[in-house]
């Protein structure tokens, strides 16, 4: 058998399935296919299936059944082959505290084969670029959790990788930590038209930095598409217009404009459900002056994710939802912190 | 697979050098033995004082003390190996043994490099236990005796018998390493197998006063047959009360090491593959 597929993402699935001990249902059949040079982000909350798809994905755990194939390779097949073509960041924090983050980076480079004679070059500038340069020859187990996340960033990409794996990689940084890291990924995206796949669990993350996503609940894709998409089959936009006064003449004008889909009313405002919100207001605008009634106010909202979320899996979305491998990671990253020096 | 291996066992030596209690800990108990236990067990008394009755009883050793010493050099490999399978437990912990199976890295390379650098220690520490039983006879207290001329082939024979052992501990320690989840699971195996493995070996008894059935259990003992070499070579009267040669033990000692290594490879092995 071909191990290539006919299609040329750079990572397919096709009906992937994690049971574990026989029992635990945790990925129950997904398949996609992420374009190459894409970010693909998997959404979904604790305990979703999540970290067990990149397990199987980057050959650290055997899927139970189903296909995965990442650049080409079929990862069941050739587990070996694969692990030389990605980089991957866990969940829970890998960093060596024992070593320096110089001596952390080195490791990884001589693991991954990169030529001797680059090492130094890539090893100094990755330091400088994830902005470790002054903390370079500290111990690992030194550096504050922002840091460390970009090591482990710099160490996954050291060898230049065509996949990247990450796995939720920015958990229990601060906003302004999760703007950084995201800064460099988007950046290395583009210098080296990496693939990138993603898991989070942080809506406005998916919705912002992802390409396409898809929505994983319970072990399985409840939609994927494009964020704009994804929002867009919730049937549009929502526009509110308030008027001064209450006016059951303007509903009906406003209900008439072509592209509004359905009016609702809520607390004297009426909510105009319509495909493209922005382009529809100066005909709203016009209309209610054509109808005689001023108006308070007129705005836009674009549905969320959020709203997403609800829509297909008919519960709200909650980013500290239950108790998971997550959490543990938060809490070994703690441990770490008070029991690092004694390992 | 040799970069590999070389980077791996430079991490292992940073991280072991950078952590130097570990050798304080595995000193500690030799030399609780030589300056306490060797010392007590003055058995020349027994004979009036005259130590040279004493001599079957220790295979030729010229004393009780002379003798020990061998024994507690082969000890020290037990406890100065028992850390490099501790780091396995703390690797998996601290997520380092998954990031690193996650390189193209092989279980191979992983396991080798950790069996390089977890009996490089050992083995100065062996060397250095038997410098320290030798300088206590120059500090007023029982000493090691050096009666035999040691040539080159003795000297190899040593170094082989200390090498060997201690490459056999940390593979042994390695193996459960690799199979065991929890520090506190991994320490009573450890000290279930520890003192065992010490007194059914010839380490600290007299051989001459050894039951029979006690001397067939202790000579197929890995640490007795380390410490035989020792003993064969350190003491001028040796020779005449051992049937085989020192080669003999060595290859018997080898055959422990090889068996260990095999396990050790294969429970790795399977440690460090996609998990199911
Ligand atoms: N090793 C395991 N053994 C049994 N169940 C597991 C194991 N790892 C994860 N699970 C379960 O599988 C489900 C998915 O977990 P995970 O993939 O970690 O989710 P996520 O990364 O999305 O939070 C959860 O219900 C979790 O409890
Ligand atoms: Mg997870």
């Amino acid at each position: 058998m071909d191990p290539r597929p006919a299609s040329a993402g750079a990572i397919v699935t096709r009906d992937l399935v994690k049971t574990y001990n026989g029992t635990v249902r945790a990925v129950r059949g997904v398949s996609f296919e992420v374009p190459p040079g894409e970010v693909y982000g998997f959404l979904g909350p604790n305990g979703a299936g999540k970290t067990t798809t990149v397990s199987m994905l980057t050959a650290g755990l055997e899927a139970t059944s189903g296909t995965a194939v990442v650049d080409g390779i079929d990862v069941r097949k050739n587990p070996a082959t694969v692990k030389r073509r990605i980089g991957v960041v866990f969940q829970e924090s890998t960093a060596d505290g024992d070593l320096t983050g110089r001596e952390n980076l080195e490791l990884a480079a001589a693991l991954y084969g990169v030529p001797r004679s680059e090492v130094r070059g890539r090893v100094d500038g990755l330091l400088e670029r994830m902005q470790i340069g002054d903390a370079a020859d500290r111990l690992a187990k030194t550096y504050s959790g922002g840091m460390r996340r970009r090591l482990e960033l710099a160490a996954g990409i050291v060898h230049a990788p065509r996949t990247l794996f990450l796995d939720e990689p920015t958990l229990g940084l601060d906003p302004q930590g999760r703007a950084g890291f995201w800064k460099y990924v988007l950046e290395l995206r583009h210098e080296h038209q990496m693939t990138v796949f993603v898991t989070t669990h942080y809506l406005e993350e998916a919705d912002g930095m992802c390409d396409q996503i898809a929505i994983i609940d319970h072990g399985a894709i409840v939609a994927s598409g494009r964020p704009s998409e994804l929002k867009d089959r919730l049937g549009g936009d929502i526009v509110t217009v308030r008027p001064v006064a209450s006016s059951p003449a303007l509903r009906e004008v406003l209900a008439k404009i072509p592209g509004v889909v359905s009016v609702g009313e809520q607390d004297g405002s009426l909510r105009l459900k319509c495909s493209n919100g922005e382009a529809l207001i100066p005909a709203i605008v016009s209309a209610a002056v054509g109808a005689g009634v001023g108006l308070q106010g007129v705005s836009l909202k674009r549905p969320s994710l959020d709203e997403v979320f609800l829509e297909f899996t008919g519960r709200e979305f909650r980013e500290d939802e239950g108790f998971s491998a997550t959490d543990r990671a938060v809490m070994v990253g703690r441990v770490r912190e008070r029991f690092g020096g004694r390992r | 697979m040799i970069r590999e291996t070389l980077a791996l066992t430079k991490r292992e030596l940073l991280r072991l050098g950078r952590n130097p209690q570990a050798i304080v800990t595995s000193l500690l108990l030799p030399i609780l033995y030589l300056v306490l236990f060797g010392q007590a067990f003055n058995f020349g008394n027994l004979f009036g004082g005259d130590s040279a009755a004493f001599v079957p009883f220790v295979r030729g050793a010229p004393t009780y003390f002379s003798y020990f010493s061998a024994g507690m050099a082969g000890f020290v490999a037990v406890t100065a190996t028992l850390f490099i399978g501790a780091n396995v437990i703390f690797d998996k912990l601290f997520g380092i043994l998954k990031r690193i199976a996650s390189t193209p890295a092989s279980a191979a390379s992983i396991f080798g490099s950790r069996l390089i650098a977890g009996s490089i220690q050992p083995i100065g520490l062996a060397f250095l236990v038997l410098g320290l039983a030798y300088a206590l006879g120059h500090l007023g207290l029982s000493g090691l005796q050096v009666t035999a001329a040691i040539g080159p082939v003795a000297a190899v024979q040593i170094v082989l018998a200390v090498v060997i052992l201690s490459v056999m501990f940390a593979a042994l320690f390695l193996a459960i390493g690799f199979s065991i989840e929890q520090p506190q699971t991994y320490f009573a195996v450890v000290n279930a197998i520890n003192l065992p493995v010490l007194l059914t070996s010839a380490a600290l008894y007299p051989w001459g006063i050894l039951p029979g059935w006690f001397k067939t259990l202790a000579s197929y003992n890995p640490i007795t047959l380390a410490v035989e070499v020792i003993r064969l070579d350190l003491f001028a009267g040796a020779p005449q009360y051992y049937p085989e040669s020192a080669w003999v033990y060595l290859l018997g000692l080898l055959g422990w090491a090889a068996a260990m290594i095999l396990i050790a490879t294969l429970l790795a092995r399977r440690a460090l593959a996609p998990r199911q």
